[in-house]
């Protein structure tokens, strides 16, 4: 298949149609996003070069300093360049929101094409169990696997994937039941194909888009949670940095040192901008995910 | 008449109907509906078979029984003298690779992601079919065979025309190497002009690959045009099978007569009459 002459061809011009779409800001959306969010994926990639103090380095004489020159974030309680601390906490919160989103999203729509697909008991099961999931408040269940597994980032990693993927789970399962009747779909069983063919060659790259979009409502919410849960000391542990731990670490100097959690929180809210334009510009439809 | 190829005998599919509340709880068994009322015919080798119905007659179920999309009640499918009905697994595939359909629908029989090459290609790999190593040859060849030009392979479905759609699917049936086609209402959605070409092309086909075509649709002309045979089918029961020309010409069943008197003829039976255009 993929030896056809055809193929890089085709993978090229698609790639060029994006890049056109891109300059010529015919999408603004996902032009504006994708430049804010690319800065701050290389900002946190970059940040052992860009940082210009260790995150952790500790510097009581100069604490709770104003943004200046030399500190362009100020400095926390124990004299910390936020900003260090920021680039760092970035490049922990990015990995680890994107790691649980996309493999919430893997599991969720494997299983539920799988489900739309073969139906019976397995559909059954599996539908229950989501049920199950959804039935409870988010943050209670991701609570409740934390309290499991020990506070840090791997206890709200594995609580945001065991209640993340049932929503993909049902976007997925929902489409694959319309898709099943599909004459294309019938006609992989009268080809021969095998299931595995016709679910995941043939059905899967029909129905992704809409979790894809989903993706980047659920990207947002991800961040705000993990944020949420190192705010709560659940997350990050000290002295280790992320958004939501160092927004914590501010909030008892908030009047006198006002930088310490505006800005991490002005970052983060970027973040959700960045990507709700993305998710825009792609609903808008006029590129295409994959080929048409 | 040469070899029977596949060989039909007593099918038979009934639909269940919903059960009603009371049914239900007195647990009687609800009503079924006869989709398909012993059913039996032979095709031969190279032989066109044409099956004609009103809608709802059970053609369309019929033929997905052949290749076991729906499953059959009853009844005996050979084909070469092994059973259909009692394929599992490979030998099920197997069966489904010697007898290809062909979808009413050309605009929803392909998949809309995957370019003409790629989806015949993977047909004929799939099955490991002789020449399928070599990409590109193999998907001119099989574009040729359906007089598509081999540049069609880069075209996703969405650039093509209903023919050419439709030519596409029936390319891709043959590129996995099948005895037995089963054209359902394959021609039905495409405009006259255009089925005209379809039906020599599957002429062409039986001639060239020695292909038996079992030919369902509701168009007794577009029957008419390619059957040896005609099979008359009404409420689930072929009531009439025969050569094509004694159906058409000496129908002995009552469906058979009603059915070609209330086909709408192409040209006007009274010849004088003026035809004023735009009235």
């Amino acid at each position: 298949m993929s030896d056809l002459a055809t193929r890089p061809v085709m993978k090229r011009r698609r790639i060029y149609r994006l890049w056109r779409s891109f300059l010529r800001a015919q999408n603004w959306e996902l032009s504006t996003g994708l430049v804010i969010i690319a800065m701050m994926v290389l900002a946190a990639l970059l940040a052992p070069y860009i940082a210009p103090y260790h995150p952790n380095q500790i510097n009581i004489v100069d604490s709770l300093q104003a943004p200046s020159w030399h500190h362009w974030m100020g400095t926390d309680f124990v004299g910390r360049d936020v900003f260090s601390r920021v680039l760092y906490g970035l490049r922990v919160d990015l990995l680890v929101v994107a790691i649980i989103t996309y493999l919430g999203l893997i599991v969720g729509v494997t299983l539920g094409t799988i489900s739309g697909y073969v139906g019976g008991w397995f559909d059954a099961v599996i539908g229950r169990v989501a049920d199950t999931v959804i039935a409870f408040p988010f943050i209670v269940l991701v609570l409740a696997v934390v309290a499991i597994v020990g506070p840090g980032l791997k206890g709200v990693g594995i609580g945001i994937i065991i209640v993340g993927w049932a929503l993909y789970f049902r976007l997925s399962r929902s489409e694959m039941l319309v898709m099943r009747e599909q004459p294309f779909i019938m006609a992989t069983k009268a080809l021969g194909f095998s299931h595995l063919r016709a679910i995941f060659r043939h059905a899967l790259p029909n129905l992704i888009r809409t979790s894809l979009v989903y993706s980047t409502v659920d990207v947002v919410v991800n961040m705000l949670v993990i944020a949420g849960l190192s705010y709560l000391g659940l997350g990050q542990q000290a002295p280790g940095a992320d958004l939501g731990s160092i927004i914590a670490s501010g909030q008892g100097y908030l009047l006198s040192a006002w930088w310490i959690t505006t800005i991490p929180g002005v970052v983060l809210m970027l973040f959700g901008i960045g990507v709700s334009l993305i998710g825009d510009g792609i609903t808008r439809g006029d590129l295409t995910l994959g080929s048409r | 008449m040469s070899e029977t190829l596949l060989s039909v005998q007593d099918l038979t599919k009934r639909f269940k109907l919903r059960r009603s509340l009371g049914e239900f709880v007195t647990r009687r068994p609800g009503d079924s509906a006869l989709a398909v009322d012993h059913v039996s015919f032979d095709l031969a080798k190279g032989e066109i078979l044409g099956l004609a119905g009103g809608s709802g007659s059970g053609k369309t179920t019929l033929a997905r029984m052949l290749i076991r999309l729906v499953e059959p009640d009853e009844g005996v499918i050979t084909v070469d003298g092994r059973s259909v009905r009692d394929a599992r697994g490979h030998e099920l595939r197997e069966i489904r690779r010697r007898m290809q359909m062909v979808f009413q629908d050309p605009y929803a029989s392909l998949n809309p992601r995957m370019t003409v090459g790629t989806a015949i290609l993977e047909a004929g790999r799939v099955h490991h079919q002789p020449g399928s190593e070599d990409g590109d040859a193999f998907v001119s060849k099989f574009l040729d065979l359906v007089r598509l030009s081999a540049s069609t392979a880069v075209r996703h479905p969405s650039e093509l025309s209903g023919g050419q759609r439709q030519r596409v699917a029936v390319a891709r049936a043959l590129a996995i190497g099948p005895e037995v086609l089963i054209a359902d209402e394959a021609v039905s959605a495409l405009d006259v002009s255009i089925q005209t070409q379809l039906l020599n092309l599957f002429l062409d086909l039986r001639d060239e690959l020695g292909l038996a075509i079992l030919f369902v649709a509701h168009q007794l002309s577009v029957i008419a045009e390619v059957a040896d045979r005609v099979a008359i089918m009404h409420l689930g029961v072929i009531v009439e099978i025969g050569a094509a020309a004694e159906v058409f010409h000496n129908p002995q069943d009552e469906y058979t007569k009603s059915l070609l008197a209330s086909h709408p003829r192409s040209v006007p039976l009274d010849a004088s009459r003026e035809i004023r255009i735009g009235e």
